[in-house]
């Protein structure tokens, strides 16, 4: 790991809200600058050792499957621990066993329906919520999940708790996680509060280029090239191959490649329930969701060419799919009939 | 998705009911957590999606009244509460609580006052939350955002649960009062050094009462007295009972009794120095040292924020705490009329203060956003 403790007192000591970083300038210790809004810039590395720093040898950085779920634990050990980490007698931890246990807080009876919504409730959440459900109940014929909301879930939750197969590939403890916001680049009048992005998980350890290759931006796929006399030659090559340079650029540096993230979410350490296979990483957890252009003719299928100055389109330009387009633009042999200018296109949903 | 789900209603009401029953015991959150039925916040059929931000709101909210500046029995609460939710939630896996970097020392601190002052429930459940791995351990309390969301809501502290912003016990510490009593001490011990008559310093050098120290000594106390004493009556008027209230009563014309005659007392010493109303605060009448006879004291004004606090819009918890302030303060006036507020005061500050209530809903009606 990149960040492994360098032997250098002045980084990841318990003491001291600033630690000076030894090689680049700057904080290690996240503040904010503007609050609630965003922090100074800070060393990640730095930042993760402190953290590290304050909990090695407490346990709360181990992967593992806390024992706590499971009924069938040594109680006297436990009590025993207990006791020990506490200052207190063995029949007091004991007894914080029993005062402290989850029964004392389930407020549902046995055979209760945890969805339901009790009946005399002085809850004000209750409340709303119900209103919410009657109203749900009266308006909606069919009350279920939309795509939007389903593909939502499943990014976020898609990865949680996944295992590589491969121990290998398992991730190490205390490893950091970056959570990224990749913003659309594309200012619409819309967006103008409330711009679309993608969120990604990257591992500390990992480097800017696998953050790069992990960007799927329509760009890439943008196939150059006008080709109504060749539609079966569309080359091989797509943009991403052609043009190989691009930057990152954080806080006043270059670090050559060639997309727009505007903005870098703040990191945490890793924890048993995240993904813990490193394969996956950097590893997609938002994304907006985008309207795909149809073709003009079928209005069923994603457009994959578009024409210019199309006799036979009523507009210009205009978006076909493959077969639509064949039909309408070649004759049987595959001649081309009357006068355009055809495009491969490339739909910006297709990362849907 | 940007409506109000009530969550903070549910929390303070939780929170302000523990804060009443005057105990750090588990045992009493988790009967007060039942009766509520406060588990049930995660019933009603709500999606994958809507779960898990639900829950990671309500975490997240629970999670600022564990720290400063709120009450420890404030923070106590808070962290039953996180227990409480964190157990109860319905997300498969759980969701987490973050703990930024920054909190991180404040809160092991705060362990070891648990353990120090011997309050092992709560240790315990702290250390349990631990061991089962409920922490993220994260830069920022929350995930920050760059322009996605549309209105950036401000986090607002709850001031019915912090402790009361005392500026004249901040002013007059121990500290002070000590190094005044070494002041005047050697003070008089050099009266008597320079004086001719070395058992009767000169009368012409008599420029400050002697038991001023004394005084101003005891006017603190006072002051600390007032302040703890008005704290519990007020909370216990939520009627539990005749039996309460007529204790409340009589526990207040004891006070009203006492309070009178140390203002007699004290009036004798001092000549009164009414509070002006702010807009008049420029022309506030300073009294000085230099009139030996009646030895007048320079009054610092102390505002009493708690009554402005008792104005908040959020309706439950605030009207009979009102009500009981209110008299509290009105009986009070009357018979101590040092530092405290006057209550034509507390109408004007409460004019000024209307306005940023006022707006206060008004955010937090928010727009609904497409989901």
């Amino acid at each position: 790991m990149a960040e492994d403790s360098r032997g250098d007192p002045a980084c990841g000591g318990m003491d001291g809200r600033q630690d000076p970083v030894p090689s680049s300038g700057g904080f290690s210790f996240p503040e904010y600058e503007l609050p609630e809004l965003n922090t100074h810039a800070f060393h990640v590395a730095a930042f993760g050792e402190l953290w590290r720093g304050r909990l090695r040898g407490e346990g709360d950085l181990s992967l593992k499957e806390p024992p706590g779920d499971r009924e069938v634990t040594d109680s006297g050990c436990e009590d025993a621990a207990a006791a020990r980490d506490l200052g207190c007698s063995l029949e007091t931890a004991a007894e914080l066993r029993a005062v402290c246990g989850l029964d004392k807080l389930r407020c549902l009876e046995e055979g209760e329906d945890p969805e339901v919504i009790p009946e005399n409730t002085d809850l004000v959440t209750l409340g709303i919520r119900k209103r919410l459900l009657k109203h749900r109940e009266e308006t909606l014929r069919i009350d279920r999940a939309c795509r939007q909301e389903t593909f939502a879930y499943e990014m976020e939750s898609h990865a949680v708790g996944k295992k590589p197969e491969n121990s290998a590939d398992m991730i190490e403890e205390g490893e950091l996680i970056l959570s990224v916001n990749i913003f659309y680049p594309v200012i619409f009048h819309k967006h103008k509060e409330h711009k679309p992005y993608q969120t990604m998980l990257v591992l500390g350890s990992q480097k800017l280029t696998e953050l790069r290759d992990s960007i799927c931006c329509v760009s890439d796929l943008q196939i150059g090239g006008e080709f109504s006399n060749t539609p079966d030659q569309a080359p091989e090559n797509i943009s991403k191959d052609l043009y190989k340079s691009a930057f990152f650029y954080f806080e006043g540096t270059f670090y050559n490649d060639k997309r727009y993230p505007e903005c870098r979410d703040l990191s945490r350490l890793v924890h048993h329930d995240d993904c813990l296979d490193k394969t996956l990483y950097p590893l997609i957890i938002k994304k907006h969701w985008l309207w795909t252009r149809k073709c003009f003719v079928c209005k069923m299928f994603t457009a994959r060419w578009v024409t210019n100055n199309d006799s036979f389109a009523p507009q210009d330009p205009c978006f076909f799919c493959d077969v639509c387009f064949r039909m309408l633009h070649y004759d049987a042999e595959g001649n081309k009939l009357g006068e355009f200018l055809a495009y491969p296109y490339v739909d910006p949903g297709t990362f849907n | 998705m940007g409506a109000p789900s009530g969550l903070k209603d549910d929390c303070e009401a939780l929170l302000s009911r523990f804060q009443e029953m005057d105990s750090v015991r588990f045992e009493d959150f988790t009967e007060l957590w039942r009766s509520m039925k406060f588990g049930t916040i995660f019933c009603g059929r709500m999606r994958n999606l809507e779960k898990n931000t639900f829950t990671k709101e309500a975490l997240t909210l629970a999670w600022r009244y564990f720290l400063p500046p709120y009450t420890f029995q404030i923070r106590v609460g808070a962290l039953y509460l996180l227990y409480g939710l964190y157990n109860m939630q319905l997300c498969q896996p759980k969701q987490k609580i973050r703990v930024a970097l920054k909190d991180w020392d404040e809160i092991l601190k705060f362990q070891q006052d648990l353990i120090n002052a011997q309050h092992f429930d709560a240790a315990y459940i702290f250390r349990k939350l631990r061991l089962d791995r409920a922490f993220h351990f994260t830069a920022m309390p929350k995930l920050l955002s760059y322009r996605m969301k549309k209105k950036m809501q401000r986090a607002e502290i709850t001031e019915e649960f912090k402790d009361p912003n005392d500026r004249v016990l901040k002013l007059i510490t121990s500290d002070v009062l000590e190094e005044m009593m070494n002041v005047h001490d050697h003070y008089q011990r050099m009266k008597h050094v320079i004086s001719a008559d070395k058992s009767n310093p000169e009368k012409s050098i008599n420029l400050i009462k002697d038991d001023f120290f004394e005084n101003i000594k005891n006017i603190v106390l006072e002051h600390q007295q007032w302040h703890k004493d008005r704290k519990k009556p007020p909370l216990k008027l939520k009627v539990k009972g005749g039996e309460e209230k007529s204790e409340r009563n009589s526990q207040q014309s004891e006070r009203c009794e006492r309070a009178e005659s140390l203002a007699k007392i004290k009036s004798k010493a001092f000549s009164v120095v009414v509070q002006a109303s702010k807009s008049r605060r420029h022309r506030q009448v300073k009294v000085d040292f230099s009139d030996s006879e009646s030895g007048q004291v320079q009054t610092k004004t102390t505002r009493k924020r708690r009554n402005k606090e008792t104005l908040k819009p959020a309706g439950r918890k605030v009207s009979s705490r009102d009500r009981g302030d209110m008299q509290n303060i009105h009986m009070e006036d009357k018979s101590l009329s040092l530092s405290m507020p006057v209550v034509t005061e507390e109408d004007e500050e409460n004019e000024s203060f209307s306005e940023t209530e006022f707006t206060a809903p008004k955010r937090r009606r928010k727009q609904r956003t497409k989901s």
